[in-house]
């Protein structure tokens, strides 16, 4: 089944997302956290996310996730030791089981998240819009979306002028290494202030709150589909959390 | 002729500089006419436009001096959203002009904010992608595009808010040959149509159909007389 292919509302998309998330959250023994999990994941497979892209995209995120969890696991004294040298114990049943609920709810919201990169930004601020919110608060919120990349291209570009210059990063003691980012910081932090202004100008030049409302070009409507599924979605939560 | 833009004795200096980067300048810009203005780097070309379309002193800061008006009304009474209904700016680098998912979003945005009809919307996006030549790319994403075609998308955008005066700011700055050709042609079209337009421009072919090429010198505007 390939649900993209039906055109389904963004609003649909986040309801979903909104659903899978609080089931995340609100659940704390594994095994459910682990069926939520899989039902993430069918969801998204549903809907064509590409899966193996957004785990190669948050790579970085997840050595971060991983040394949480393992952080936590070490820190959590209950239950009985797994891993101890000498008089010290380093990992717990207990231990080991917070941190695999950590990073199964971890899971379920970043893949329920990845659910709605099938919708464009401009679908996503027009379902907010929609729903009631100010559209300069939606927009901002796509602005700065979008903004991300054009941080981290700014950091790449930095990164490759100063290997240009003769230093390798790779192979510099990590003390000197962070003295090296310290320096790049400042200019980084420069470039993107400037984009973002420069960005903001064509903004305001093309009109932007010229009047107290504006018209929109895309107008989203929902189909049965959508109310079924977000029916779904809902009465299945609902279930999910007294059942369980 | 009716005179869209008249600038007189304007002085201008940033915030902590200790000379005039614009040293009395007086300008006029008739219905219909194109005129060009090269100079240096750093001559001030680009502080002008940023002037005459209001950006300073709204966004930017400095010691302006002098009356700049448009169709007889000072634009230090105007808005920089009215000034921005009659005046279309188009920058050097369009990655920083273009911020929507798709063409057709990026071209929609500015007469959405100026509460055009959704139909006459949907009617402008399709003439004017025509104009700049980009109808197969109305869905496309616009970080897919080359320089050249952002830089027509850029154009598109600002061109389908029907403003009266359009401002292209070294427009051709980050382009190859095709791409220049190709804004080029664009331009000597809007032309014909009798648009109204000021051009900052470095390279002299770029600018060969202008009515007028004044030269920004010493802060001070003038007839270009030739390299």
């Amino acid at each position: 089944m390939r649900i993209e292919e039906i055109r389904i509302d963004p609003r649909t998309k986040l309801i979903i997302v909104l659903c899978l998330s609080t089931l995340g959250i609100v659940f704390k023994d594994i095994i459910s956290l682990v069926k939520i999990l899989l039902t993430t994941i069918f969801i998204s497979i549903c809907f064509h996310v590409d899966l193996m892209g957004s785990i190669k995209k948050l790579k970085s995120l997840l050595y971060i996730l991983i040394v949480i969890t393992l952080a936590q696991s070490i820190f959590s004294s209950d239950g009985n030791p797994l891993v101890t040298i000498g008089k010290v114990t380093f990992l717990t049943t207990e231990g080991l089981y917070k941190g695999l609920e950590f990073i199964f709810r971890m899971m379920i919201i970043i893949f329920s998240a990845t659910i709605l990169t099938t919708s464009s930004s401009r679908e996503i601020v027009q379902g907010f819009v929609q729903w009631g919110l100010p559209y300069e608060m939606a927009f901002m919120v796509a602005i700065g979306i979008r903004f991300l990349p054009i941080l981290t291209e700014e950091i790449k570009d930095s990164l490759i002028a100063i290997q240009l210059r003769g230093i390798e990063l790779d192979k510099i003691p990590i003390k000197k290494r962070i003295h090296v980012y310290s320096y790049l910081f400042t200019p980084i932090v420069l470039g993107t202030i400037s984009k973002a202004e420069r960005l903001s100008i064509a903004i305001e030049m093309r009109g932007f709150r010229a009047y107290d409302s504006r018209t929109s070009y895309m107008v989203l409507k929902m189909s049965i589909l959508d109310y079924i599924i977000i029916f779904m979605s809902i009465v299945t939560t609902i279930i999910f959390y007294i059942v369980y | 002729m009716t005179k869209l833009i008249e600038v007189e004795n304007l002085y201008f200096k940033y915030k902590g500089s200790k000379y005039n980067i614009l040293d009395g300048v007086n300008f006029n810009l008739s219905r219909g006419e194109v005129v060009a203005i090269v100079g240096l780097s750093g001559s001030g070309k680009s502080t002008f436009l940023n002037i005459i379309c209001g950006i300073i002193p709204y966004i930017y800061n400095g010691k302006i001096k002098g009356t700049v008006k448009i169709w007889g009304q000072k634009i230090s009474s105007m808005r920089l959203s009215e000034i921005s209904t009659k005046i279309g700016i188009v920058f050097q680098d369009p990655d920083t002009q273009l911020f929507s998912p798709t063409v057709e979003d990026e071209i929609a945005f500015g007469p959405e904010n100026l509460m055009v009809d959704r139909e006459e919307i949907g009617w402008r996006i399709k003439k004017i992608l025509k104009v700049v030549g980009m109808e197969d790319y109305r869905y496309e994403n616009t970080n897919n595009l080359s320089g050249g075609q952002k830089q027509l998308i850029a154009m598109a955008s600002v061109l389908v808010m029907e403003p009266e005066i359009l401002l292209f700011d070294e427009v051709f700055a980050q382009l190859d040959k095709e791409g220049k050709k190709r804004i080029s042609q664009v331009l000597m079209n809007l032309k014909e149509e009798g648009k109204s337009m000021i051009l900052v421009e470095h390279d002299y072919n770029n600018i060969k159909f202008a009515d007028r090429i004044m030269e920004l010198k010493d802060g001070k505007l003038q007839e270009f007389k030739g390299r």
